[in-house]
């Protein structure tokens, strides 16, 4: 079957359907004929969007952010993951679970400077609790994104301290909106965090249980 | 007509010699590493990176965080950049969608609604298709400037925000059977125009 979308951009599924129904002549005919008589193709939807772009109220951008993206672009040649594995080998004594939305993630997307010594990876995960590992070097602290809602943050390589208390691989913490708190990676080394936050969804059941299962 | 918040007045769209400079400047990022020339093209570009974030819904912060990540994408692949398929604007805008796509990775859409006016990917390109998606942007500039503005407005927000017609009635407070009419008459005075060139 082939799934026709609405979207002005494709997902990779639609894609592939789409790609596999011009492998069959009959529907390949069916599908430009359509496209002549109905859509607008997609180079020309990307002109269009280009276009809007370019035409764009430009926003203001922070002052340093040109020296930012050369700080950026610099630690990135450093560089060079090894394809198909995962982009930090330390990481690869993860729990599967783990690892594999790691590797996923990798694929699709990739580390991006969050700061001098920081990095994170959005997991891409549906939902709209956002889940994303956090790299810090050795005696880098967070200037911890202040979020709206709930974090739970686990130490899942390393050890970081946030003023508060001392994690280890396996050890979280969970706070709410209102505490503050700015996780140091020790100077033994590079540390890292699966940080959820929750977007405005309720933790608390959550938290609670994981407080009887875990708490001191 | 729209009610809520109307965006900012666009800017104009840039002229054949400015095009031609911004495709010289990524080439020379791409062959040099330069970084003037990439400077410039953030000073332009990075900005309505974040506009464009913005529009679709990112806060200030995350917009700004996300534009930087797509200015660094657009240093490592200069390379790929070839300007006899696309402008820079075209170009960049690519990234920046792959790269909201990434942040903002949403559970599929759910229904599909067949009656909708449609985007078809133009499948194993022709040989020739190659040479003729420079004259695609060319033309589609041209029909861009010749449509109404009510139509243009339209298609900006089908293919630059990203809306289904039932997103774009609901933003500009149409019904939605008035919504894909009008879509379906920018389509083809949009298709008509591409055609007879």
């Amino acid at each position: 079957m082939i799934k026709v979308t609405t979207a002005p951009f494709l997902d990779e599924t639609t894609r592939a359907a789409l790609a596999s129904g011009r492998a069959e002549p009959a529907l390949g005919l069916f599908l430009d004929v359509l496209m002549e008589m109905r859509g607008i193709s997609e180079a020309e939807g990307e002109a269009i969007a280009g276009l809007a772009l370019e035409a764009e109220a430009p926003a203001v951008m922070k002052p340093d952010a040109l020296a930012m993206a050369f700080a950026a672009i610099e630690r990135g040649a450093q560089r060079k993951p090894a394809h198909g594995a995962m982009t930090h080998p330390e990481l690869a004594g993860l729990p599967a679970a783990l690892r594999d939305v790691i590797v996923a993630a990798e694929a699709s997307g990739s580390w991006s400077y969050a700061g001098p010594g920081i990095k994170r990876l959005h997991l891409g995960l549906p939902g709209a609790a956002k889940a994303e590992i956090i790299r810090l070097e050795a005696g880098t602290a967070v200037p911890w994104h202040t979020h709206k809602g709930q974090e739970l943050t686990l130490c899942i390589h390393g050890e970081f301290s946030d003023g508060l208390d001392t994690y280890g691989p396996g050890d979280f913490s969970a706070f709410d909106g209102k505490v503050r708190h700015q996780p140091r990676a020790h100077d033994t080394g590079t540390a890292y965090a699966l940080a959820v936050t929750d977007a405005g969804l309720r933790f608390e059941g959550l938290l609670g249980a994981l407080q009887k299962l875990f708490g001191q | 007509m729209a009610s809520g918040n109307t965006p900012k007045p666009p800017g104009e769209m840039l002229g054949e010699a400015e095009r031609r400079r911004f495709a010289d400047l990524l080439g020379m990022v791409a062959t040099h590493q330069d970084r003037d020339a990439y400077s410039q093209l953030f000073a332009y570009y990075a900005p309505r990176v974040k506009s464009y974030l913005m529009r679709l819904g990112a806060d200030g912060a995350l917009a700004e965080e996300i534009a930087q990540d797509v200015m660094v994408t657009v240093w490592r692949k200069a390379a790929l950049f070839d300007r006899k398929q696309a402008s820079v604007s075209t170009w960049i805008f690519r990234v920046a969608r792959n790269r909201r796509i990434d942040v903002f990775r949403r559970a599929k859409r759910p229904d599909l609604d067949p009656e909708e006016t449609m985007i078809l990917p133009a499948g194993v390109e022709a040989p020739d298709a190659r040479l003729e998606a420079m004259q695609t942007e060319t033309r589609v500039r041209a029909a861009m400037v010749d449509l109404p503005e009510e139509q243009v407005k339209l298609l900006k927000l089908a293919f630059y925000e990203g809306l289904s017609h039932s997103e774009i009635a609901g933003k500009l407070d149409l019904p939605l059977g008035t919504v894909k009419s009008r879509i379906r008459l920018a389509f083809s005075k949009m298709k008509a125009r591409l055609d007879d060139d």
